[in-house]
């Protein structure tokens, strides 16, 4: 697996390198496309993106210590499982422009997965809300085997729908987005990722990520969905990109500084 | 749909029931509901794990939800294990006033004021 945070997605002032993730995850596509056990299906994709993955104690709550990467978290009992693990990130552009790939992974950090509803309330509960933070900062919760990068196997032919907030809706839009994907309320199987929220200087920016970009039918349902569960007033503009524009409009704006060799 | 008399053939219980959606106007109003019109939240093994968001905000008063993760990473500004607890009730009783057209907030509605204007 591609350790490096090189290509961190950014929305649209997207710091970004070009280097592609290895492919060899395919096998968890077919996996996933299965879909007949979704337990042994999660298992399965954890399995193959998470080479780390420790035997656990049969039923221990132990479980519920989070070491990312380390050991895949389970529902503790009498907890109400989700359909997906998901793992929070958080991520903060030091200022000036990030020029090497150290820098990428130096501001990305898992926060931490989870596998219930209520670990997913131990978190939030524990973060800070996303309207209170200060500068250039990112949310990301993402299916546990995803990274939030446009080069992951998962979302490298995918895309997403941003929404652009004014100041002072972040917070709410963004539980309600992130209730929504962890209910499962988009009716659009394996497609979604996982979702974004990028405060910025004028504006704070919330996405959600899907897989196949060339869906439409897939897209449209979560537009819609979107609409639904954030409640937006009737003009919000939503705009679908894909990671392959965010990619090349990286590159464009990059090219004349990318020092690194990139295309 | 026929009107005419049809016979029906006895059929297995299906365990997935697949909805299609063609149309935006096919999908539910309330996010509570599902695509055809059925309300669950878990259903028998087949299908996926659907919670709405009244169930998830209900979850959280439980006391596991409130117990700080461990191994939860410091950040400064970022993760604050303890000061979180006491906005809990009052992001809470936001978020249940935010939108006052969608009918599951109002059965759970403690408090009046709205934290948000929706208007942009």
């Amino acid at each position: 697996m591609n350790n490096k945070f090189d290509a961190l997605k950014d929305d649209d002032s997207g710091d970004h390198d070009q280097e592609q993730g290895s492919p060899k995850d395919s096998e968890k596509e077919k996996t996933e496309d299965e879909d007949k056990d979704q337990n042994a299906s999660k298992k399965k994709v954890s399995e193959d993106r998470l080479k780390c993955l420790q035997p656990s104690p049969a039923g221990s709550r132990v479980l519920d210590i989070i070491l990312p990467c380390v050991q895949m978290v389970v529902p503790g009992a009498g907890e109400h499982p989700l359909q997906y693990n998901y793992t929070f990130w958080y991520s903060r552009r030091t200022p000036g422009r990030p020029a090497s790939t150290q820098s990428y992974e130096q501001n990305i950090k898992q926060i931490g997965s989870f596998a219930s509803v209520e670990q997913f309330w131990r978190f939030y509960s524990h973060m800070i809300r996303p309207g209170d933070l200060t500068g250039h900062s990112d949310f990301h919760l993402f299916k546990e085997g995803i990274k939030p990068m446009w080069e992951d196997d998962a979302n490298k032919m995918g895309g997403k729908w941003i929404i652009r907030l004014r100041k002072g809706l972040a917070s709410r839009c963004w539980e309600n987005l992130i209730l929504a994907m962890l209910g499962e309320q988009f009716m659009v199987g394996e497609e979604i990722c996982g979702a974004v929220v990028s405060v910025r200087f004028q504006e704070d920016i919330i996405s959600i990520w899907n897989k196949t970009a060339s869906d439409q039918a897939t897209t449209a349902r979560i537009r819609d969905t979107l609409r639904r569960v954030l409640n937006l007033p009737p003009n919000t503009i939503m705009e679908y990109k894909t990671h392959t524009d965010s990619i090349k409009a990286w590159e464009d704006f990059h090219g004349l500084v990318n020092a690194s060799g990139g295309r | 749909m026929s009107t005419d008399c049809e016979k029906t053939t006895a059929k297995a219980i299906p365990s997935t029931r697949t909805v299609t959606v063609n149309d935006a106007e096919h999908m539910p109003h309330d996010y509570s509901t599902t695509p055809g019109g059925t309300l669950f939240s878990t259903t028998p093994g087949g299908t996926r794990i659907i919670y709405d968001r009244r169930f998830l905000l209900e979850c959280r008063r439980s006391p596991v939800a409130k117990t700080p993760p461990q191994g939860l990473p410091k950040i400064p500004g970022v993760t604050s294990p303890s000061s979180k607890d006491m906005s809990v009730k009052a992001h809470n009783r936001e978020l249940l006033n935010h939108n006052n057209n969608i009918t599951e907030t109002d059965s759970i509605n403690t408090a009046e004021d709205s934290q948000f204007e929706m208007d942009i």
